[in-house]
């Protein structure tokens, strides 16, 4: 099998679960968030084939341009929902991240986006790219579970169920924020310092991360020490999570600078 | 002093100065930092003025902005030192003795009847607790007892280590600024330069430039040796990616280009009245090479642009110093007389084709150009890279410290009442309390079981 026909098949895979999910919560029977559980995991298992079949044909970390970033995003915002679920239960927060998981694919799969595995340019022939940009993304996918958990704080009507997604909101918090700051500034700082000779240039995605990394830190701090939980707390993460998507995004198209790879 | 003290204490102050930090990094991710000035005012016309006063230009290295970090790194310092000497005390050197009023404060407690007198009970609970890798304090004596089990005490101080290391990496960065050298090296293959700031220099033995089979860059290696008194001390190819470091300096691959000075050219001269006529000519840069032929004398390229563009006051110019559209100025003399003057150009052979050289009729081809590579690898000595890492390795720590190792304590207070012995358990865990709840309960069964 290849590779394009894998992903083809994870996309139905997710979408079918997101489907699922959503019946699930608005059913409310719960044995439909588990056929939505496997569909998501097995779309997850055919998702991870498809990304082993790209390294092995382009030799090299499958996340060097938008495309291949995109679709690793979506794997990592998938198995950072599976892991969140097999621990918390959040059956209501699995449909979203799924949509989520669904939009990325399908943004990766638009014709916009150049598919062809190219060469690495020597910026980029260092085991530093896999662990930069794995962890990095990684961290990303929980602060996107983060972020919907706190949108649907901001909706919920009964205080079970804010109570429930406040704490989902800061686990997956607990989870993203030192992922995000291993990966994007500490093996960032490694690999710039390695390839550039410098480990922060104040380069705009660089300085993006950092802006992120101040949100969250904001996020902990009002909440630890201040005690802040709830919509503020909720507010201050969905503002992490933006900062974080326009470090990932935004930044590569609006504004200039050293990272121009992907 | 104190009320400094006080001001640096507070956690709104760190919360203001989050805000302000990743506000005005906003704004240094809008405006285009350092630039000149021209551009400035091309973008922002009047303001630009104003701007480049405020430093908005170079933000990030403006005073204000460095008093904000000075700021949080007092604030961090502070509130780190006023919260640790409570928290070292709790960790290590608590007191297992309590009064019953905090005890039953405690959010997860539980009493339990032990079998057996006081020692025996004690020392049930001891091994219970040990088991379960607490670390067990004992006080008091006759008939009451008190027990503290603490497990994951490093778990207190997460916080602490995340600060101290963002107050080295904080320090790390203004020794960098202070003290690191850096300045690029352009070296022709054979060339030694000296190392600015270093007792060594550095000569280039080699440089070229690995392609893929599609044609993109793969890799550029420059292989250079370290010469000190005169003598090579080591050789090592550099790559992007793969620094030399050397006594404290690091050389990094960061350019490279060709030096057009002194181009190897081959221009070959055709008749298309005669198809067997055909001359190739290694003419250099402004010299004159002496032909034998009826039509002229000699033949000349008195100038040669690697990147042919055509500038302001239509000026020929060199757009790059990459070879994308090489042209030659080719220049035919009869005697004295120069007879033609035209551009050749590799890229576009048509425009050499048939000229009007005094009564012939002349084709001049730039058939191939070639010029010596040089390298620039960019050499630096950053005393205050390695505060950076060990300022990282500090953070990494304090965040699995502060998430996934959490302290817990429990209290056990025992008294002997008729022959046996009654025990009330507090229990304290700063996250994860479900886990916590169910290894407290699980505790107390054992110590209520007989046997």
């Amino acid at each position: 099998m290849t590779e394009a026909t894998l992903f083809t098949i994870t996309f139905f895979l997710y979408i079918l679960s997101a489907l699922v999910y959503l019946v699930s919560i608005f059913s409310r029977k719960d044995k439909w968030a588990g056929v939505g559980f496997v569909l998501a995991a097995a779309g997850l298992v055919l998702h991870t084939g498809a990304l082993i079949l790209r390294t092995v044909v382009s030799r090299h970390a499958p996340f060097t341009n938008m495309y291949e970033s995109l679709s690793f995003l979506a794997w990592a915002t998938v198995l950072a929902l599976i892991v969140l679920d097999r621990k918390f239960r959040i059956p209501r927060i699995a449909p979203y991240a799924m949509l989520i998981a669904v939009g990325l694919v399908a943004l990766a799969s638009s014709p916009l986006m150049p598919k062809e595995a190219t060469p690495l340019v020597p910026a980029l022939q260092s085991y530093w790219l896999w662990l930069h940009v794995s962890v990095t993304l990684l961290g990303e996918a929980f602060f996107a579970v983060a972020f919907i958990a706190s949108l649907l704080y901001l909706r919920s009507d009964t205080e079970e169920k804010k109570l429930k997604m406040d704490s989902v909101s800061y686990r997956a918090v607990a989870v993203g924020f030192p992922l995000f700051t291993l990966g994007g500034l500490v093996f960032g700082m490694v690999w710039a310092y390695k390839a550039w000779g410098t480990y922060w240039s104040w380069d705009p995605k660089e300085v993006w991360s950092l802006i992120t990394w101040f949100v969250f830190a904001l996020y902990l701090h009002t909440r630890i020490v201040m005690g802040w939980k709830g919509k503020r707390s909720a507010l201050i993460a969905i503002i992490g999570f933006l900062a974080a998507l326009f470090t990932y995004f935004g930044v590569n198209y609006l504004l200039s600078g050293l990272h121009s790879y992907a | 002093m104190k009320s400094i003290w006080k001001f640096f204490e507070s956690v709104k102050l760190a919360i203001i100065l989050l805000i302000l930090l990743a506000l005005v990094s906003v704004l240094g991710t809008l405006i285009p930092q350092g630039r000149d000035a021209a551009e400035y005012a091309a973008r922002y016309g009047n303001l630009s003025g104003l701007l480049i006063k405020l430093r908005l230009t170079g933000l990030y290295h403006s005073p204000w902005y460095l008093a904000l970090l000075f700021l949080i790194g007092m604030n961090t310092i502070v509130c780190t030192l006023a919260r640790f000497g409570p928290k070292w005390r709790r960790a290590f050197r608590p007191s297992p003795e309590v009064d019953d009023k905090s005890l039953q404060a405690m959010r997860i407690k539980n009493r339990a009847r032990i079998h057996g007198p006081l020692p025996a009970a004690a020392e049930k609970a001891r091994e219970a607790l040990a088991s379960r890798r607490y670390r067990v304090k004992t006080s008091g004596e006759g008939r009451r007892l008190a027990i503290l089990a603490q497990k994951r005490r490093l778990g207190w101080f997460g916080s602490d280590t995340v600060h101290v290391g963002l107050l080295i990496i904080l320090a790390g960065g203004v020794i960098s600024g202070v003290t690191s050298r850096r300045g690029a090296l352009e070296l022709r293959v054979g060339q030694t330069v000296d190392v600015p700031h270093a007792m060594f220099r550095v000569r280039l033995d080699r440089f070229e430039t690995e392609y893929y089979p599609q044609g993109a860059v793969k890799a550029w290696k420059s292989t250079v040796t370290v010469v000190e008194n005169d003598a090579p001390v080591l050789t090592r190819v550099i790559e992007v990616n793969h620094p030399l470091t050397y006594k404290r300096f690091s050389f990094y691959q960061t350019s490279y280009g060709w030096d057009w000075e002194n181009p190897r050219l081959e221009i070959v001269v055709k008749k298309p009245s005669d198809p067997a006529y055909l001359k190739s000519l290694f003419p250099k840069v402004g010299e004159r090479l002496a032909i034998e032929d009826p039509d002229f004398t000699h033949l000349a390229v008195s100038r040669f642009v690697p990147d042919f563009v055509i500038g302001e006051g239509n000026e020929v110019q060199t757009r790059s110093l990459s070879p994308d559209n090489p042209a030659a100025l080719v220049e035919v003399w009869k005697g004295e007389e120069r007879v033609y003057s035209g551009w050749t150009f590799a890229r576009y052979p048509d425009f050499g084709e048939g000229h009007k050289v005094g009564q012939a009729s002349l084709s001049f081809v730039l058939k191939s150009y070639e010029a010596p590579q040089y390298s620039v690898l960019e050499a630096a000595k950053d005393p205050g890279a390695t505060f950076i890492w060990l300022g990282c390795i500090f953070v990494t720590t304090g965040f699995f410290l502060a998430f996934y190792w959490p302290p817990r304590e429990i209290r056990v207070v025992l008294e002997e009442v008729q022959g046996r012995s009654e025990a009330v358990l507090g229990g304290f865990a700063s996250k994860n309390r479900e886990a916590f709840e169910a290894e407290f309960e699980l505790l107390v069964e054992s110590l209520r079981r007989t046997t």
